[in-house]
């Protein structure tokens, strides 16, 4: 077990793999890590050596921005816009989707769980 | 996609007049505009806008975090309330 990143423990995947369990890293920059370290990509987490294991942490901590301090960002990033009033944030702060997509159907993921309206009448046949 | 950087950022060349002289005048009076697409520009940090929405012309107190978005974007033009929670009242 190697915790790279704080409390992130990737199990005996291959590296470029287990790396995307950090918050922040995506199959993009797992290659790029594995490739600025020139570990093979057949490589497996528990098949590094502890000096490679420091290695990676030592670039994630200089280059990468992960987890906490990621999170932190993109909240700061969503408070500016609804301090701002502007139309993006106004969507944040009503909980609707904020890129221009269709509210009259879908937009679930946004607006959370489906609610019955109370009283609408059920169609039958 | 993106603007392209080399054209720089688009503005209503009109708006840069109105500008300067509600600056140069001294009151703080609301200018009002209609050019909802144009980008804020650092000059305009700390002026008081009307951005017409089709309706009414909307105050913006333009700050500095305000400055690369659009005029448009601080000016709704839907009003939505919510909906009412009296059907069910009704249908009885």
């Amino acid at each position: 077990m190697a915790r790279i990143a704080g409390v992130n423990i990737p199990t005996n995947k291959r590296v470029a793999i287990s790396l995307r369990y950090i918050y922040g890293i995506g199959p993009q920059n797992a290659v790029e890590i594995c490739e600025k370290l020139s570990i093979p990509l057949e490589r497996r987490v528990n098949q590094l050596t502890d000096e490679e294991v420091l290695r990676i942490r030592e670039l994630i901590d200089r280059e990468y921005r992960v987890e906490g301090d990621l999170r932190r960002e993109v909240a700061m990033n969503i408070k500016r816009l609804m301090d701002m009033a502007c139309y993006r944030g106004l969507r944040h702060r009503r909980g609707l989707p904020v890129r221009g997509q269709r509210t009259h159907t879908n937009a679930r993921t946004r607006k959370g769980k489906a609610v019955a309206i109370a009283g609408k009448k059920k169609v039958t046949k | 996609m993106p603007r392209s950087v080399w054209k720089g950022p688009f503005v209503d060349g009109y708006l840069l007049n109105k500008a300067e002289v509600s600056r140069a005048s001294g009151r703080n009076e609301i200018i009002k505009i209609w050019s909802r697409r144009s980008t804020i520009l650092p000059q305009f940090v700390g002026l008081v806008f009307g951005v017409y929405n089709g309706k009414k012309f909307i105050p913006v107190q333009v700050s500095e975090n305000m400055v690369g978005h659009k005029f448009g974007e601080f000016s709704p033009t839907r009003t939505f309330g919510g909906h009412s929670s009296d059907k069910k009242a009704k249908r009885g």
